[in-house]
């Protein structure tokens, strides 16, 4: 009996020893452990210690605290949650769930979370196209403020906010941070450089359209394009001229509201989204939205959002593989990577970290397993001007909803946010999930290195471009926007089955959104309906909703051209 | 006979296709799925497997579903055996009404229940624990086992349960030992039925939990994102859902064949 009390006191006495040890003795260790972890980095070892160690102070009060944070299934995202939450566990002491679930069901939660103000996580990743709702609905904590006041002493000093992409993607009408982004990823143009650069087909365009094959600056050049390669034979096999999807379900709403009308040309000049109306042709007086279809000022059933919808049908039926019309987004994502697609107005560069874009065994490498196909801007449709944006930024971004998360948990959540965005860490996440967020990342010498040897095909040159910034996300203007980007796929399948006419599709949607739109009755800069005026009144006016306007001229420009102007700018 | 056992096969065949698809995905590449079509893996892999082995996401995932499904299922029996007996041998007033509310109770739709049983959850502070779920499924799996049992009970004639009191037996010792074996093949089925609703059923089992008890059903969701879809994974992923049912129904077979005949399935 006394022997086993013996064993008991000593087994105790070890635990007590072991927890008594000091965290700080290993600290030292554990900071140079996760250092060799982040590297390549754009920070030299000793300022990745100097970052590091002033997360490990600043996170002292909440050392023990669990938090929880979500985001969608990506490759980044995974990798925050298996390797980033446990440095920042090891580092901090602060231990963070960090839960990836589908993208559709982080927005569900947002939205649960700020109705009942019921905490399901400390910190969203959330994409910026909320903006609009969080500033209307005031439920996202401004960053802006918190960063000076009451989190001023758990605010990186390394954090660098002008070393953001663009940060703008998560600033309300004033310029008040309250979305930061987390990772971003471009939808692009993308092309058989293999195929745009081969002489045969370069004379073959050129003999039959009367100008030079290359990167298609418009939509008049892209469908000759398209034209052209569809049906051709290449490496044995029947080839397309365009990759597309069509089946009816929620992943089509994104074809058309990750601005793909504002490709077409249907918004205002001014960036980050065309102003007063917008990619989505909503109209805003100052913060207010007004109306989305013509009659109210807005531009959703413009004679530009008709065109935008109508060659998107076109394309699909004429150019397409016959299997896109039935395919959703997540299906068709891949499918540029079985070596029958000659171009692809709407890639989300997500897709090309995938094996299917870079393994060697993959149809669109060389032997080297390098690609044979580029990313370059989108072209654009006869609608658009310079000036106007001119493609789409999906931008997930650390969201704090301030009336459930209060206190030291608000303070962990921003600190976990911070470290996920650190300079310390960035460069190898890009690598991990290529998704920049910060020009140190995509500027670094070690990408430069990459770059030259054509691993990302392009990717990081267009990071790099002087371009970049006229991809951007959803702005400011949809006041509610899981509620309204809900309308579009309803809206426009009906085109895409020929139930309905493009005009006859996107009136309905348009209406339905000013229905919504006038229903609601948001905290601030609440929708407040124009009231009707004829079509030809506002189409008479100057800027967007445009008038029906001709067929342009077919522009296009070599890729390498392309590549040596952007550099001399 | 020869036309018959040929419709069986047909049957059989048309039963076995998408399970044989699901096996034969399971074991291939994406990127041999994405190419094109094969009827077996060109390359089998088992890496979709592994993966599902050495996550700890699906790991837990798995283990949160089968504990709250075995919770509920012995809720639900605890539950509903004793009310079963109650209608079945005793008449009150409003018992047939009583009973048919009981069933309308299956019938509503779960999006309803949502937004309520998380604030009383939340303020009963077991939200994101299994015990959420397996609640939560009791609406559904409580009428459902009650309206089996009741139907089986009603078959065994009360002249039994008599007999036993004369013999000296108390109502416990009555229960355990003469009427609970003879509607052992009604809880076989009613068992059964809870158990693949419950490992099944989404919508609550997604508004409920959060990380803590998160189900494998929701799990399964999160293979489709922003980089597509990984049908490999989410085919090996749905084969497993698929082995603890079959568990289910290898325990309680001989039940069942009698239980679909005698029950009010």
């Amino acid at each position: 009996m006394v022997c086993k009390r013996r064993v008991g006191l000593a087994v105790q006495l070890v635990i007590a020893l072991a927890l008594l040890v000091p965290a700080s003795a290993g600290a030292q260790d554990t900071i140079g452990k996760w250092v060799d972890v982040f590297q390549p980095s754009v920070l030299n070892q000793k300022q990745q210690r100097q970052e590091l160690e002033w997360f490990k102070q600043a996170a002292e009060p909440m050392q023990g605290l669990e938090i929880k944070s979500v985001a969608e299934g990506i490759t980044t995202h995974k990798w925050e949650a298996k390797v980033l939450a446990q440095a920042f566990y090891e580092i901090t002491g602060i231990k963070v769930t960090h839960d990836i679930i589908g993208e559709g069901e982080v927005v569900d939660r947002v939205q649960r979370q700020i109705q009942t103000q019921r905490k399901i996580y400390d910190i969203y990743v959330n994409d910026a196209d909320l903006i609009g709702t969080h500033l209307r609905l005031d439920s996202a904590l401004n960053l802006s403020d918190y960063m000076k006041g009451e989190g001023a002493e758990v605010t990186n000093p390394m954090l660098d906010l002008d070393d953001f992409l663009n940060p703008e993607f998560g600033q309300d009408y004033d310029g008040n941070q309250l979305q930061l982004p987390d990772q971003q990823f471009a939808n692009l143009y993308w092309f058989r450089y293999d195929w745009f650069t081969d002489p045969k087909y370069k004379k073959e365009f050129q003999d039959e359209y009367g100008y030079e094959l290359g990167v298609p600056v418009n939509w008049a050049a892209y469908e000759d394009i398209a034209e052209f390669f569809t049906g051709k034979t290449i490496d044995g096999q029947t080839v397309y001229g365009h990759m597309d999807y069509g089946k009816k379900s929620p992943s089509l709403g994104w074809r058309f509201t990750d601005a793909w009308l504002s490709i077409a040309g249907v918004g205002d000049k001014g960036l980050p989204n065309g102003y007063p109306v917008d990619e989505w042709g909503i109209r805003v007086d100052g913060k207010t939205p007004v109306g989305a279809s013509v009659e109210r000022g807005g531009a959703a059933n413009s004679p530009a959002a008709v065109y935008a919808t109508t060659k998107y049908v076109e394309w699909l039926k004429k150019y397409a593989p016959p299997y896109a019309a039935s395919m959703t987004w997540s299906e068709a994502g891949p499918t540029p990577a079985r070596g029958n697609v000659a171009q692809r107005v709407f890639q989300y560069i997500t897709w090309l970290s995938d094996p299917a874009f870079n393994s060697p065994d993959s149809p669109v490498t060389d032997a080297t397993g390098k690609p044979v196909w580029r990313v370059a801007p989108t072209p654009h449709g006869k609608y658009w001007d310079e000036g106007m944006k001119v493609g789409y930024q999906d931008a997930g971004s650390w969201t704090i909803l301030k009336d459930s998360v209060t206190g030291k948990y608000r303070k962990a959540a921003w600190l976990w946010a911070q470290f996920c965005v650190s300079k310390s860490v960035c460069l190898k996440k890009f690598l991990v999930g290529r998704t920049p967020i910060r020009k140190s990342t995509v500027f670094s010498d070690y990408l430069a290195k990459e770059e030259e040897k054509g691993t990302y095909g392009g990717i990081v040159t267009f990071y790099k471009s002087p371009v970049e910034h006229m991809w951007t996300d959803s702005g400011p203007n949809v006041p509610h926007y899981p509620l309204l980007a809900e309308q579009w796929w309803k809206n426009v399948a009906l085109a895409v089955t020929g139930e309905a006419t493009p005009q006859e599709a996107m009136d309905s949607l348009a209406y339905k959104m000013d229905d919504l739109m006038g229903k609601m009755r948001l905290n601030q800069y609440s929708p407040k309906l124009n009231p009707k005026k004829s079509r030809e009144y506002w189409l008479s006016q100057p800027g967007s909703p445009k008038p029906v306007r001709s067929e342009e001229e077919p522009e296009t420009m070599p890729y390498d051209e392309m590549l040596k102007k952007w550099k001399n700018q | 006979m020869k036309k018959r056992t040929l419709g069986l096969l047909a049957y059989f065949i048309i039963l076995a296709v998408p399970i044989y698809w699901m096996i034969n995905t399971s074991l291939k590449t994406d990127n041999e799925i994405l190419k094109q079509l094969t009827f077996w893996p060109k390359d089998p892999t088992l890496k979709n497997y592994i993966e599902i082995f050495t996550s700890s996401i699906w790991r837990n995932s798995f283990f949160n579903s089968i504990v709250y499904v075995c919770l509920n299922v012995l809720i639900t029996l605890v539950a509903a055996v004793p009310g079963a007996y109650a209608f079945s041998r005793w008449k009150f007033r409003g018992d047939h009404h009583l009973f048919f509310w009981l069933l309308t109770n299956r019938m509503a739709p779960a999006a309803v229940f949502m937004v309520p049983f998380t604030e009383l959850y939340y303020t009963m502070h077991i939200y994101d624990t299994h015990w959420a779920v397996a609640l939560a499924h009791c609406l559904f799996n409580i009428p459902l086992a009650i309206w089996i049992l009741e139907g089986f009970m009603a078959g065994i004639p009360r002249e039994i349960d008599e007999t036993a009191f004369i013999d000296g037996y108390s109502f416990g010792r009555f229960f355990r030992k003469v009427f609970f074996p003879l509607i052992a093949p009604g809880i076989g089925v009613a068992a059964f039925l809870c158990f693949t609703f419950s490992w099944i059923e989404l919508i609550l089992a997604k508004a409920l939990t959060v990380t803590e008890a998160k189900p494998v059903v929701v799990t399964l969701t999160v293979g489709i994102g922003a980089e597509g879809v990984r049908w490999g994974l989410l085919a090996a992923a749905g084969v497993l859902t698929m082995v603890p049912g079959a568990i289910v129904v290898y325990f309680v077979r001989n039940y069942l064949a009698k239980g679909f005949a005698l029950g009010r399935v």
